[in-house]
Parts: C-alpha cells; structure tokens; sequence
C-alpha cells in the first residue's frame, strides 16, 4: 500500500491533460499490442496445423495431423516451462489477479520482464493449442502499457491505478470489438469502484481501443447471430434455471482449477516439466475430439446450431474441456479462463436445451439463445463481472432480444455463485494469497496494513525486577498510564499499571496481525495500548496506541473516500 | 520517291502491327464480347495497338501448353486457378501499385490484388426462384432454398460440392466470416450434408451453368443455383419470370494476369493499366452483370446501351444489395477440393 506521503495534487487542467494524453496513449498502444496478439496467435495456429482450416488443408497426409496434435502442444508446453523457469524472475505466468492486486493496493506490477516473457508464452501456449484462454493475457498485457505511467511521477492522485484500467479497457475493447464491455470490465474487476476521475480516462481508452479495432482495422462483430426473439414467455424461467445449473458447472470448474495446480505440482516435482505433460494429454484427447484444441472458435458457433453435437457428444466434450482446461492453467501454461469459460458455458446451454426441447419435449425458440446465455452466465460466475457479461452479449451479438434472454441466466448464475463459491476466480485466488475482498475494498486495504507497522517508539516496558517508583516515573516522563512487563527471554509477562498493579494482557496483538482484524478485536478494550508479541515464543515486540491505530484507519478510510469521490 | 512512300507505309502498316498487337486469352461467347466493346476497342482507339482474343477454357493446363506457344500476353482467370498457375512460376510478378497508382490501392474491394493477379470483376453464385411458382410469400433467403415445407418443388443444383455446403452453413445461420471455418471441420461437412439431406428428394441435378435458368423457364425446377449472369440474361429475354435472391451470394473473383511466356510485357502491363481504370470496369459492367472491383466504378455504371436496363441493381456486388456475401475464398477452394469432392460423392451414393 503506498503510505508515501500526500503530495500536493497538480492544477485540475494540469491533472485533465496528464489522465487524457494517457488514456489515449495507453489506449493506443494496449489496443495495438492486443491485434498484435490476436494475430500472432492465430498466425501459429494456421502454421502450426492447430486452426481447422490449416489441419483441412493436409487431410491427405493423416500421419502428419496426429503428429502435429500430438507434439505441438506437447512441445508448446516443453518450451513454455523451460522460458517460465529460466527467463522469468517470477517463474509464473500473470493475469488479471496480478493486474487487480496492483491497482487495488497502489503497487507496481511485478516486474516487465516477467510481464513480457508472460505474455509471449501466453502467445505460444494459444498458438500450439492449448486449453486457455486469450483474454487474461491481454488484460495483463493492457495493463502493462498502463504500469508505464507510474514513471511518470506526475501530480496526479491514483494515476497508476487509472493507467492501468485504462489499458485492460482498450484491451477487451479491442479483442472483443466491445467498448461499452470494455469500459464496465476495467470498473468492475480492475477498479472496483465508479469515480468521474476514472471512469473518464478509461472511456477514452476505451473509445481508442474500439477506434482502432473498427475503424483502422475493420474487424467485424466477433459472433453475430440470428436472433428473431424469445418466444415463449416460460422460457424466461427457463433462462433462470439454466442460469443457476451452470452455476453449480462452473463452481466445479474453478474449483478444479485451484485443485490442479498443487495436484499438479504433487505429481510431477520439475516445474519445467509439468506444462509439456498437460499439452500431450490435450493432444491426446484431441486426437478423438478435436474440438479442444486451443480457443475453439468454431466449436463455439457449433454449440449455436441444432443438433451439431450429439447429446453423449456433449457431456464428453463439457467434462474434457474443464478437465484440460484446469490442468492447462494448473500446469502453467501461460493463459486466462474467459475462452475456455465461453466455450464450456455454450456447450453447457446447448445441452441444457437438448434435455429440454427433446427429452423434455418444450417448445423453445433455438438453441443459440440457451447456448450463449449459458456461455455468459458462465463467465460471468468465472470472473465475476455480471454487467460486463451482458453488455459483452449486447456487443458481441449485436442482438437486442438475446441480451435479454442472457442476463436473466447471467444474474443467476452469479446469484449462486457468489453465495456459494465467491465472487470470482481471480477474487478466490487473491483471498488464497491473502487479500481478501470479499468484505469491501476497504476492509482488504486495512487487512494489508500489519499493526507491527504503527508499533509506537516510546511505549514503557519494565522486569518484574523494576521498582514501582522507577516505572511511575517512566510512565509519567512518557505520558503513558501502562507498562509492558517483559520476562527474562523478552517475552510478554503481563501489564503494570501504578493504581491496578500486574494483570495478565487482556488483549495482544501477534506480528501478523493486521489492522482490520486490530479493530475488530479492539471492541470493548479499555486501555493506551495493545502489546504486539511474536506467534512463535510470545516475544514483546512493542506496543501500538489506540489513538495511532484509529489514526491509520481513519487515513486510510479517507484516502478511498477520496479516489472513489474523486471528479478529476 | 514512289518507292520510298511505299516503304513507308509498309513499314507504318506491317511492322509495327505486329510488334504491337496484343495477345489476350479469354472465355469467349457473351463475355468476350462485351470485354472487346468494353476495354479491347478503346484500348486500342487511345494507344493504337491492337488487341487479338482467343479462347481458352480456363485451365492452368492451357495456360501451360497453349500460352507460350501461340504468344498470349494477357490472360483473364479465374482468382483460385491464378493463384495455382502463379506458384508454378507461369505468370509473371505484378507491382500493382506502379499499375494503377498507390491510391487506388484501398479502392479495390472485396479482393486486393495478389502476387500475379489483379481482381478485374466480380460474379455471383446466386439462388433464383420461379416467380410463378410463388406468386403469394417469395422466397428471400438462403434458408429458403433448403424449407421445402414453406417453398415446395424441385431444386436445381450444380452436380458438385462447390458453393451448396456452403449455403447449408448459411442456412444454419453461420456468418459468412465463420464458413469456410466451420466446413474445415469434420462436424461442419456433416452438418452441411444434414441439410442437404432434407432436400434430397426434390434435387434435380446440372452439370452446364447454363442448365439452371432453363429448368426454370421448363418448369422444372422451382428454385436454383447457379451463375448471377445466366439469370439475368434469362429474365432480360423474357424468357422466364427469374428473380435472384442476393442473400447467400457467393462472390467469386476474375482477375488479370500476365503469362511468363510473354515477350511484350510492358505492352501487356499497358494494357492491365487501362483495363483497371474505373471506366473501363464501369463500360463492362453496362453490357454484363458483372460487378467492378473498384468501389469508384459504381458511381459511372449506367444503363445497358442496347435494352437501357439499368445495371447496377444486377451486379453481385451491387453496394444496395442486403443480405449476406460470401467472398469465396479461392486458397481454401483449392486446397479442399479432393476432400469436398470425396465427401460429396460418399453422400450421392447413400441415396442408392
């Protein structure tokens, strides 16, 4: 958390240009950078015979195709462990849990080098096929142009915060041809509050991403869709179920995504090793289903269509997409779960509606509306972004009647799983690392800020072989009204005070405690200080005032009062 | 002086007659002629040098044993087979920009030129219906052509996988970005040849382009594909009530070339330069409904100057026309061909 001291602002038209110029910097750039990758990524999957229309193209030589499905996200997987191990200081890849934590807490990113090297494995994971997604990477990948800016040291509070939304929003903005979803996902997961001075610069980041996607680029609408309307009332209840069963798939699925990795790590001790094993079992399967290889475009507009897939069909390709999936990510291939969450989702809603329309012989209106509300309200429990789901309908789709349709099965679906597993994937990963934000953005803020941190110089401590006399007169030169009596190996024996004499501590603080916990323990405490002791021994390590911890609460309070209010 | 005039004139009638008459192979018949009235005579009329067409039927394989020996300079092909016969090294390299100007560049659409090949025009595989098989609800996409519950009778379809599995994705609802994708995959072939199941019943086969306007006018069929330049020319005779529905329209792409063989390159070049020009598209495009590949021809394309029907509306590119176009992707074609042609025969036999 920056506890660097306030510096006095830059003048509002100072601070007007320095947020404008950097959205559109960082706008452009993080757009750029987005088609960049989109490119890259399929360039190898057309080179690397991953893309069906490249596979197609060399149907006569069989051996060939299951040579190439077998080695290519095997080796894909060899080299992105061997580049993780070697080449990176965090040894990890990053995503949007990294971007979250950095903007929340007013820190930097971890290192570029390790942000580069993640995002080109990000681009050789996708482009030999592997199970995961595209668009983790390119939040990352936004958000490293908006990190930039903290080079800047300009006068203007929260700019890195701001830059770096700036650059998740253009990036979606640019990879999904959806500002408006663009703008809300930087608000939603990145920011996690609405304040003008934000919500601003990352418009026109947004605005610039879109700008550049269309209008230099002409990319079109990423799943246009025919789309009459819904028609049958019932169906909206429909949605709502649908919309609470795939809850319940995608809990499984994020729970066998945080199992995997420690699964994975368990098995296979070289790191280096583990993603090479993930890519040959994804080849494997991909010899009997090819439909897993990597982002799976096309699989994704089959769950469209009637009777694409067989019902057996389905439930087999459902459980081998989240089951490589996890292991992909578990294995550390360098990539996001949106993709692989779409996909999933969509296959989940088009066998909802085969149960429904012919087992259960309802009469609906198509496939394609149960398939991508079920695709969103999949991803929406995944990364917790309801509003951002549904917009990303509106303008993926450029359908009014299915938004509708879909955001009925989106809030449900995130009703469900926000009460039973959490509001994201990224949210539990973060909670996993100790940031917690399920109580609040200011309650994760103080549950950052260790009380050892406010431990007061001055505090009076005494042996049991003190006299009263010369701990009265310590007590008065400070102004302090107790003594910390300490043991012979400095451990905390109990309290002194000169009218109640030696009590056992009624409160003590550990070295890890942080200060939100601090104020909920200090409820009913009567007293100057809490003592702060080691977990391990009980050794005093001073003692923090009550007027110092209320102090840094209330700083604190303040300060996200202050970004979240803030106009410019 | 008699004998020296006389020499003149030879040399002004002979010598540069032969140095300067250009080789062009095209398709023949309607095409040819409107070409010649289009772009050969007022090539000629502007730079004086003459411009011979033969025929040839659109192979790679003449272009290899024909085009050397009778000293073809410029060749009219069909986009996929150019991109064939260039890999073979059979066409010289083109610098489009220096042809037509680095502006104009952005103006060609849908397709921008390749290594060996500028886009010159552009047709249409096309679903047109008998109007008087419907007089009340007509047909208006290709989803139409495959709902023989909403449209019965018969329909006429090219004996071959070329542009039908693509209109049963269509049909589906399949954007015409994701077709080729889908029909790359073994699910999309199936799914394509599910489709045509449902009509296999009232199919009725052609294997001449020039077939399916005259089952129509004959009654029977009800519906057909087939090529956007036969259906006009049948409707223009008053030969049958055809109407084209431009939903589904598949865009091909005819292109100019230069053979390697040629010894007159830079007359060849002269000439592609001239028949690029907007106007020349746009006088082509007045006499058949073939659209121009450059968006600025539109502007210029005026009535037909024999029958005065205005053009525009019957051009497969027409900017008016709703409804989907698929660009056909000439790689891809080429590329699946043994595939699609294996799949399609495998599906003919089930019906036995």
């Amino acid at each position: 958390m920056s506890v660097a001291p306030h510096r006095k602002p830059a003048r509002p038209v100072i601070r007007m240009i320095i947020l404008t110029v950097t959205a559109l910097c960082v706008g452009a750039a993080a757009s750029f950078a987005a088609i960049i990758f989109v490119e890259l990524v399929s360039g190898l999957n057309s080179a690397l015979l991953v893309a069906p229309r490249s596979r197609v193209q060399w149907e006569r030589l069989p051996w060939l195709i299951i040579l190439a499905t077998l080695l290519v996200p095997t080796l894909g997987g060899v080299i992105v462990g061997v580049v993780h191990r070697y080449l990176s200081p965090e040894r990890r890849p990053l995503g949007p849990p990294d971007v979250i934590r950095a903007v929340q807490f007013h820190r930097p990113l971890p290192d570029t080098r390790s942000g580069i090297i993640s995002t080109l494995t990000a681009i050789l994971s996708l482009g030999t096929g592997a199970s995961v997604g595209q668009y983790g990477p390119m939040v990352y990948l936004g958000a490293l142009f908006g990190g930039a800016a903290r080079r800047l040291r300009a006068d203007v509070p929260n700019l890195d915060g701001i830059a770096m939304s700036c650059g998740v929003a253009a990036a979606i903005a640019t990879a999904f041809n959806a500002p408006i979803a663009g703008l809300v996902f930087a608000h939603e997961v990145v920011l996690r509050h609405y304040s003008t001075q934000a919500f601003a610069p990352v418009t026109v980041a947004s605005a610039t991403g879109y700008v550049i996607a269309n209008v230099i680029f002409e990319r079109p609408a990423l799943f246009l869709v025919e789309f009459p309307g819904v028609g049958h009332g019932y169906e909206f209840v429909l949605f709502a179920f649908l919309g609470l069963m795939v809850a319940l798939a995608a809990i499984g699925f994020m729970l066998l995504v945080l199992a995997c990795g420690p699964w994975m790590a368990g098995l296979i001790a070289n790191p280096v090793l583990r993603p090479g094993v993930a890519g040959l079992a994804v080849g494997l399967t991909a010899l009997a289903l090819p439909d897993v290889l990597g982002i799976g475009t096309e699989t994704l507009r089959f769950a469209t269509i009637e009777g694409a897939f067989g019902q057996g069909e389905l439930i087999v390709l459902i459980l081998a997409k989240i089951t490589l999936t996890a292991l992909c990510i578990g294995a550390g291939f360098s990539g996001g779960v949106f993709s692989p969450a779409l996909l999933i989702g969509s296959l989940i809603g088009a066998l909802f509606w085969t149960l429904v329309s012919g087992a259960g012989g309802i009469p609906t209106s198509g496939v394609a509306v149960y398939a991508i509300g079920a695709m969103m309200a999949f991803a929406s429990a995944v990364i917790g972004a309801p509003l951002t789901c549904i917009l990303i309908v509106f303008e993926l789709t450029r359908n009014y009647d299915i938004t509708i349709a879909a955001m009925v099965a989106v809030v449900f679906s995130n009703l469900v799983s926000h009460r039973l597993f959490g509001r994201s994937l990224f949210d539990i990963q973060l909670a996993r690392r100790g940031m917690d934000f399920s109580k609040g953005r200011d309650r994760a803020h103080l549950a950052e800020l260790p009380v050892r941190d406010l431990l007061s110089a001055d505090a009076v401590t005494m042996t049991p072989e003190d006299t009263p006399e010369d701990v009265a007169g310590r007590l008065l030169d400070r102004g302090w009204r107790q003594a910390f009596v300490l043991g012979a190996e400095g451990q905390l024996v109990g309290v002194y005070s000169p009218s109640e004499g030696q009590q056992p501590a009624t409160l003590t603080f550990e070295d890890d405690t942080n200060l939100a916990d601090a104020m909920e323990r200090m409820r009913g405490f009567v007293g100057d200080a809490v003592p702060v002791v080691m977990r391990e021994g009980g050794r005093y390590l001073g003692a923090v005032s009550e007027a110092d911890m209320v102090s840094a609460w209330l700083d604190h309070v303040a300060r996200i009062r202050e970004e979240e209010n803030a106009a410019l | 002086m008699l004998r020296s005039s006389f020499a003149a004139l030879w040399i002004v009638l002979c010598g540069p007659v032969s140095a300067q008459e250009l080789t062009v192979a095209t398709w023949g018949g309607a095409y040819e002629a409107a070409q010649r009235q289009a772009v050969f005579a007022p090539f000629t009329e502007t730079t004086g040098r003459k411009v011979a067409a033969v025929q040839y039927d659109g192979t790679v394989a003449a272009l290899r044993e024909r085009g050397g020996p009778e000293g073809w300079d410029v060749i009219d092909m069909l986009a996929d087979q150019a991109r064939v016969a260039c890999a073979e090294g059979l066409l010289l390299r083109l610098d489009a920009p220096s042809l037509v100007g680095r502006a104009a560049m952005e103006d060609f659409s849908p397709r921008a030129s390749t290594r060996c090949a500028i886009p010159q025009n552009v047709y249409a595989r096309v679903m047109a219906y008998d109007e008087r098989a419907f007089p009340g609800i007509k047909p208006t996409r290709i989803r139409d052509f495959f709902d023989t519950a909403g449209f019965p009778g018969k329909r006429a379809i090219q004996r071959s996988p070329d542009g039908i599995l693509e209109w049963a994705l269509l049909a589906e609802g399949v954007p015409p970005e994701q077709v080729y994708g889908l029909l790359s995959t073994d699910r999309g072939l199936r799914l394509a040849f599910r489709t045509l199941d449902t009509i296999r019943a009232d199919i009725i086969w052609w294997d001449d382009p020039a077939e399916p306007g005259q089952m129509l006018a004959e009654r029977r069929a009800v519906m057909a594909s087939g090529f956007n330049g036969r259906f006009f020319d049948m409707a223009t005779r008053d030969a049958a009530p055809v109407n084209i529905v431009w939903d589904g329209r598949i865009i091909g792409t005819e292109v100019w070339a230069i053979p390697a063989t040629t010894d007159r390159a830079q007359a060849a070049r002269d000439f592609l330069a001239f028949a690029l020009r907007p106007a020349s598209m746009a006088r082509f495009s007045e006499l058949i409904p073939y659209g121009p590949t450059r968006k600025s021809a539109f502007a210029q394309i005026g009535l037909n100057p024999v029958t005065g029907v205005p053009m525009r509306v019957h051009l497969p590119n027409a900017p008016q026309h709703a409804g989907r176009a698929l660009i056909r992707d000439s790689a891809w074609n080429a590329h699946t061909r043994d595939l699609r042609q294996r799949r399609f025969e495998a599906w003919l036999d089930q019906e036995e």
